[in-house]
């Protein structure tokens, strides 16, 4: 039996897969531990995975004025925002406290979340073998492109961070805290990425949901076998800015209701006026049991995070893609070039430009026909078993 | 005297409201015409904060301007050399007139 310590960011979408493969390696008798921050990560654990809460949480009025600030942002000048302002903080609050829970919990392996940069940084320090767990795959996905300078900011930012924490200056420089030598678990397959070839210790294991909590519960009565339903999807950052977006998808769908339901999942408020004018057409939830959802649905519409991409796929679903920041547009492109699914502006979209790009992704079958293709190789890469398999070969 | 030669030649005032019609155009190409109907670019316009061009579209960009000016237009290098900070404040203005100085020093970017 081996201990194997998973670190993660208190962001739902990076903690998510951590729990699936942390709760695999459970079952299989493991000694299994995720690391973090209560108040984000607790509600997300199950019973079954013990939670060592970290200090230096921010306080919720903290995360809110973060959140407010970093949402006008996008592109590069979300990126520089989000490490100067958020990953590199919290990676050096991490890397202290982190160190601290290591001495006493005394894991065979570390697996840290890609931007759980802290916690690879104790992790090499100590000679303790690391896996870089990548819960999107953008990193990998050459995602500066023609802004060598984006990229080279980043590194030098992450070697500045580390020499900052007492790493010597030329230990710093080798290796990249992002992407652990000995095994880097991306959430993806390689046929999504425009790169061709990638080292053999980086291992795409296809979407990573498995153990959660609980499932919100949901009215499957509800559901209409002789018309088609669409989901309305845009994350757990991204909703509570969404508003005039979801209520554009909102007005494109309640047009389609001759031959579409959807379900909408936003907070409870601004959509409840036209849900109900046309609750049999529409369905406004804050929360649906979305992994289950799937199986069902003819088309998603959200904002290209990486899990409910991988979601959509693992299930042959085809999708509309409304990318907002960070990983988003990389991701939504990779849906695009697949050819399972199309992109519309998030800022800019109308329930007109909406209702084209649904009815595309409903009606042209191509867009369902790749999504399906990815579907097999989704279910070949093996999710959190596969994951938990590479785990383990780190293991004494 | 070609369509072609005649705007080389003209003013520099002229030249650089031509590059900005041509990256105008192709900015529209890039971003889908639908998303902006009701917007106007100009010198003053921001990559970043109004165009919201993500690194993704800025190859699409790169790609149509090496098809409109050729090698002698080397916006790749010109992006290259570019700090965080200069890519986040970005102006057409600024690509417009990289496009209009390298027309004018008329050599292919391999030969320099």
């Amino acid at each position: 039996m081996g201990r194997v310590l998973f670190a993660v960011p208190p962001l739902t979408g990076h903690v998510n897969p951590a729990v699936g493969i942390a709760g695999e390696l459970a079952a299989r008798g493991q000694e299994v531990a995720l690391v973090g921050h209560a108040s984000v990560v607790g509600p997300l654990v199950p019973p079954s995975v013990p939670l060592i809460a970290l200090p230096g949480e921010i306080s919720a009025d903290q995360r809110a004025e973060l959140e407010a600030r970093s949402r006008p942002l996008r592109g590069p000048a979300s990126l520089k925002f989000l490490w100067d302002e958020f990953l590199l903080p919290l990676g050096a609050s991490m890397a202290r406290d982190v160190g601290a829970v290591v001495e006493r919990w005394r894991p065979d392996v570390i697996v840290a979340d890609q931007q759980a940069v802290g916690a690879a940084m104790v992790a090499r320090r100590r000679g303790i073998r690391w896996a870089t767990l990548a819960t999107t795959s953008a990193e990998l996905d050459d995602p500066y492109a023609v802004l060598a300078g984006v990229g080279n900011w980043v590194s030098e930012r992450l070697r500045d961070f580390q020499v900052a924490n007492g790493v010597p200056a030329e230990e710093a420089a080798r290796g990249d805290l992002r992407f652990s030598e000995d095994l880097t678990v991306v959430c993806s397959v390689p046929s999504l990425l425009r790169t061709a070839s990638h080292p053999s210790h980086h291992v795409f294991v296809g979407c990573a949901a498995g153990l959660r909590r609980s499932a919100p519960e949901f009215p499957w009565e509800w559901l209409d076998r002789d018309r088609r339903t669409v989901l309305v999807s845009l994350g757990t950052v991204t909703r509570e800015a969404g508003g005039r977006f979801l209520r554009a998808a909102a007005e494109a769908l309640a047009g389609m209701s001759d031959r579409v339901q959807a379900v909408i999942v936003a907070p409870p408020g601004p959509l409840d006026d036209l849900a109900g004018q046309v609750p049999d057409d529409l369905l406004v939830r804050p929360f649906v049991p979305q992994v289950d959802l799937m199986a069902g649905l003819d088309a998603i519409v959200c904002h290209a995070g990486n899990n409910t991409v991988c979601e959509a796929l693992s299930r042959g679903v085809p999708l509309v893609v409304a990318p907002v920041r960070d990983d988003q547009p990389i991701i939504g492109e990779q849906v695009v070039r697949a050819g399972a699914g199309v992109r519309v502006r998030f800022g800019r979209s109308t329930p007109a430009t909406l209702a084209t790009a649904i009815g595309t992704v409903l009606d042209e079958p191509s867009h369902r026909v790749a999504a399906r293709r990815l579907q097999g190789e989704f279910s070949a890469a093996g999710g959190v078993v596969a994951a938990a398999d590479h785990i383990e070969k780190l293991l004494p | 005297m070609t369509t072609d030669q005649s705007t080389m030649t003209a003013d520099p005032a002229t030249r650089a409201d031509q590059v900005l019609a041509d990256v105008t155009e192709i900015l529209r190409d890039v971003i889908g015409e639908e998303y902006i109907v009701d917007m106007s670019i100009d010198m003053d316009t921001s990559f970043n904060a109004d165009l919201e061009l993500e690194s993704i579209e800025f190859v699409t960009f790169a790609d149509r301007l090496r098809e409109t000016y050729g090698d002698h237009v080397d916006f790749v290098g010109f992006l290259s050399e570019m700090d965080v900070d200069q890519v986040i404040n970005m102006k057409v203005g600024e690509v417009v007139q990289f496009i209009v100085d390298s027309l004018e020093t008329d050599t292919p970017a391999a030969a320099r």
